[in-house]
């Protein structure tokens, strides 16, 4: 009895837990959510703009070919109260490595799911997306 | 030991689940004197569980007329989500009413004034007017983005009825459609200091053979420190991102390497 008990009390807590986890919206329907792909780039552009921030950067492979990436994540408004970002938090030239969740298509383009600055700043967005 | 830390995990989440989010009142103001007949302030709304930002988890029988609609709708959220859809909020046509009141990552403000109230809204920076000057709702009202509404108390209810919507809005991200004949009923009831319970009732039988009753909403006072914030949807930018990002991450172009 105590034992069935705990089950259903733990699964009731890992659906309020997911419940939050899904709370907000996302247009990830693009985007492969089964895995991810980190890259190292410079940033050529940030748009901090509605309804999706997104920022440009050039990825250069082994052999020195430059692809230019992308990655679209929440808006400002969100940005700003979850991670603290402004309008100023990256800027073009920066190194960053962009962790994402990629195109179905295989364009070079994901969804934001982590971000790491030179300077090690640290934006973790890699909760489950719910789409 | 293992079981005695299972209970304090499900007590503790529980508990996170109910706090205030970090830019509400904090529940210490919940119990504070308010005025029963005020709905003044900053609010964050909060949709009722499994809404998925429509008025219910599902919507009433549709007619033909509507089904066709639903149908030619192509949603870029929800279980009906594609890629490249055709969303008018994807090229920033205002979003209607009640749509806008899903967002709950934007908060929005009632501003009480002699004859009327303001609803203004933070997501698209746009209001609608609820006048409280005693008016009848217009017999062939001009159609709007946000409706034509009369608003008067009832008791510690506050009534508004709307008529006038354009009927190119969608209702939600699903893309649920509505006639240029929809009727609004919203029900508005502050039960304490913090929080503000919504409950709507929309009518539109060229569109559902019955009325659409809402889940009820609830709407919580924002802390001291946030402010209404500008967050235009620019056709220019909504258009460079589609270039950008949503037109090359869904396939529909392809970008020269």
């Amino acid at each position: 009895m105590k034992r069935t008990l705990l089950k259903w009390l733990t699964v009731m807590a890992l659906f309020a837990i997911a419940s939050q986890a899904f709370a907000h919206h996302g247009s990830r329907v693009s985007y492969d959510l089964t895995r991810t792909v980190t890259l190292k780039g410079i940033v050529k552009e940030f748009v901090f703009v509605n309804p999706h921030v997104y920022i440009t950067f050039e990825v250069k492979d082994v052999q020195g070919l430059v692809t230019e990436w992308a990655t679209e994540t929440d808006p400002p408004i969100m940005m700003a109260s979850r991670f603290g970002w402004s309008r100023k938090y990256l800027k073009p030239g920066d190194e960053v490595t962009i962790t994402v969740w990629p195109s179905k298509v295989g364009a070079p383009r994901g969804f934001l799911a982590k971000l790491v600055t030179s300077d090690g700043r640290v934006t973790d967005h890699s909760e489950q997306p719910q789409q | 030991m293992r079981s005695r830390f299972i209970i304090a995990a499900v007590l503790l989440s529980s508990v996170a689940a109910a706090q205030p989010r970090s830019n509400e009142a904090p529940d210490s103001q919940k119990d504070q004197p308010f005025d029963r007949h005020s709905l003044s302030g900053i609010w964050w709304g909060h949709a009722a569980r499994g809404t998925r930002n429509s008025l219910s988890a599902t919507a009433p029988p549709m007619t033909q007329w509507a089904q066709q609609r639903h149908d030619a709708a192509k949603p870029g959220l929800g279980p009906r989500g594609q890629p490249l859809g055709n969303d008018p909020m994807m090229i920033c046509d205002p979003m209607g009413y009640p749509r806008i009141l899903f967002w709950n990552n934007y908060p929005y403000e009632i501003i009480p004034l002699p004859d009327r109230m303001i609803m203004f809204f933070d997501w698209f920076y746009t209001y609608r007017t609820i006048w409280t000057d005693g008016r009848q709702l217009p017999a062939d009202p001009d159609p709007r983005w946000y409706g034509y509404s009369v608003g008067k108390w009832d008791g510690d209810v506050f009534v508004v009825q709307s008529n006038g919507f354009d009927d190119r809005t969608w209702l939600d991200a699903d893309g649920h459609p509505h006639s240029d004949e929809m009727h609004l009923e919203e029900r508005y009831q502050r039960a304490d200091h913090n929080t503000i319970e919504l409950s709507m009732t929309l009518t539109d039988p060229m569109a559902y053979t019955k009325p659409w009753v809402s889940e009820k909403f609830t709407f919580k006072l924002a802390d001291g420190k946030t402010e209404m914030r500008e967050d235009v949807c620019v056709p220019s930018v909504e258009a460079k991102y589609k270039e950008t990002i949503r037109e090359p991450a869904g396939g529909a172009t392809v970008l020269k390497k």
